[in-house]
């Protein structure tokens, strides 16, 4: 490793306002995962939205480790809001594949880095884990909601649920990067800030 | 210069040291938010819960205090209206009614942790608890995005909805396009500014920075760290089957 690929400021504070633009569209999506049906869509609609912010990311992108810094940061914001340490986890291997992905590409190739937004938003998935793991004690503490909650998440998450909520996570991660790619192409090498 | 005095540094020193504030917000997510430990835990929970209340009326955080108590207050009134509802509009207020009690506490915390704390309080306490430099600085940069993001987001749907494009707008499907575009271009701009200004001043410098923030722990700190690993030390008890209370 020489100097060039160690990692500054500048890079630091470009992974930062990436984060934080992903975190903040996460969020406003996440909070409608409190209405029972759409939890298992956030598998989907949170990987196509992201993508946008992470391709812009990923232009650039130049030095390894920046991706993997994210997804670290991520795990630790999820951990700040409360679901637990499961995906600090998911970030971590999620964020390592992502990372080799691009990397295998130089951090140049447009097909590799949208690959890599499919495994990146792989780590999604940690955020179900807490449910899945363990099945009626996540459903005893969420009896304040009220039993018709509980039926009607029931009846959405079954057990087999997990691997097809992964799955979407990878899948709906490539349609994302593709929006994000158009979007890219549309309007951001327009504006001049690619 | 005035603020850079060091009484004036010791005046604005806040109530608590940042790295009580993060280890008690982590206490919060956790136990309160995320429900670990189970209903075995409640009364420390519902200590617990008490906390961020008062730290923000020590802080004089009026606003934010009343906020966050009409929201509680608003979780209960539900929850207590409940029983006398039909169909479904009990279902509705049961689940508001469980989920603002369940995310107030907690949002709150997160108030007082980012409405009390600087950038260089955050970061010189992130440097004494040795995090490395790769985690502090992308983290310090998001806690200072976060109301710039809210703040032009909320700007340009309202120069979008008077062009109908908004959720219930005619122009609805235009939305992502439209609105998260303009949000992430001028949240970048922002960024980039803010990244050069951050560069000027030496941070991510590969010499050591120094501060004239005055952190550190003091008798209401310690008091508080003893109260997360009481509740630490208190969910390892009930894990390992020992009965807290005898009801």
């Amino acid at each position: 490793m020489n100097n060039e690929n160690k990692l500054k400021g500048r890079d630091l504070i470009n992974v930062g306002i990436y984060s934080a633009i992903y975190f903040v569209i996460m969020m406003a999506v996440a909070m409608l995962g409190m209405i029972p049906i759409f939890l298992p869509l956030l598998s989907v609609i949170v990987p196509i939205l992201g993508g946008i912010p992470f391709m812009l990311f990923l232009t650039k992108v130049k030095k390894p480790g920046m991706i993997f810094i994210m997804a670290m940061i991520m795990g630790i914001m999820m951990l700040i809001t409360g679901m637990g340490p499961w995906p600090l986890l998911t970030c971590a291997v999620a964020g390592i594949i992502a990372e080799l992905v691009v990397r295998s590409g130089q951090y140049k190739s447009v097909a590799k880095s949208i690959l890599a937004y499919g495994f990146f938003s792989m780590w999604i998935w940690g955020n179900y884990l807490p449910l899945f793991t363990d099945y009626e004690g996540y459903f005893a503490q969420r009896e304040s909601y009220g039993q018709a909650y509980i039926d009607a998440l029931q009846k959405l998450m079954p057990l087999w649920m997990a691997p097809v909520l992964l799955i979407a996570c990878f899948v709906c991660g490539i349609a994302g990067g593709f929006l994000g790619r158009v979007l890219l192409k549309k309007h951001f090498e327009k504006a001049g800030i690619v | 210069m005035k603020y850079s005095s060091e009484s004036a540094q010791e005046k604005r020193r806040g109530f608590l040291d940042p790295r009580t504030k993060i280890a008690l917000t982590v206490c919060m997510a956790v136990f309160v938010l995320g429900g670990l430990g189970g209903t075995v835990m409640e009364p420390v929970k519902n200590a617990l819960s008490v906390l961020p209340f008062l730290l923000l009326l020590i802080e004089k955080q009026w606003n934010r205090f009343l906020r966050g108590f009409m929201m509680l207050a608003i979780g209960y009134g539900l929850l207590f209206l409940m029983p006398h509802l039909q169909g479904t509009l009990q279902f509705v207020a049961l689940m508001c009614g469980g989920i603002l009690t369940r995310f107030v506490v907690t949002v709150v915390m997160g108030e007082y942790l980012v409405g009390t704390t600087s950038v260089s309080e955050f970061i010189s306490a992130m440097e004494r608890l040795h995090m490395p430099q790769e985690i502090t600085i992308p983290m310090s940069v998001m806690f200072r995005l976060f109301p710039t993001i809210g703040a032009e987001w909320k700007s340009i749907r309202r120069a979008m909805g008077m062009r109908g494009i908004s959720l219930g707008g005619v122009r609805a499907g235009q939305l992502l396009e439209y609105q998260m575009v303009p949000m992430m271009t001028s949240s970048v701009r922002i960024g980039e500014e803010l990244s050069a200004s951050a560069l000027t001043r030496g941070l991510g410098a590969p010499v050591k920075r120094t501060n004239i923030c005055r952190i550190g722990f003091r008798i209401q700190d310690i008091l508080l760290l003893f109260v997360c690993i009481v509740t630490v030390v208190l969910w390892i008890m009930s894990l390992c089957g020992v009965a807290l209370w005898n009801n």
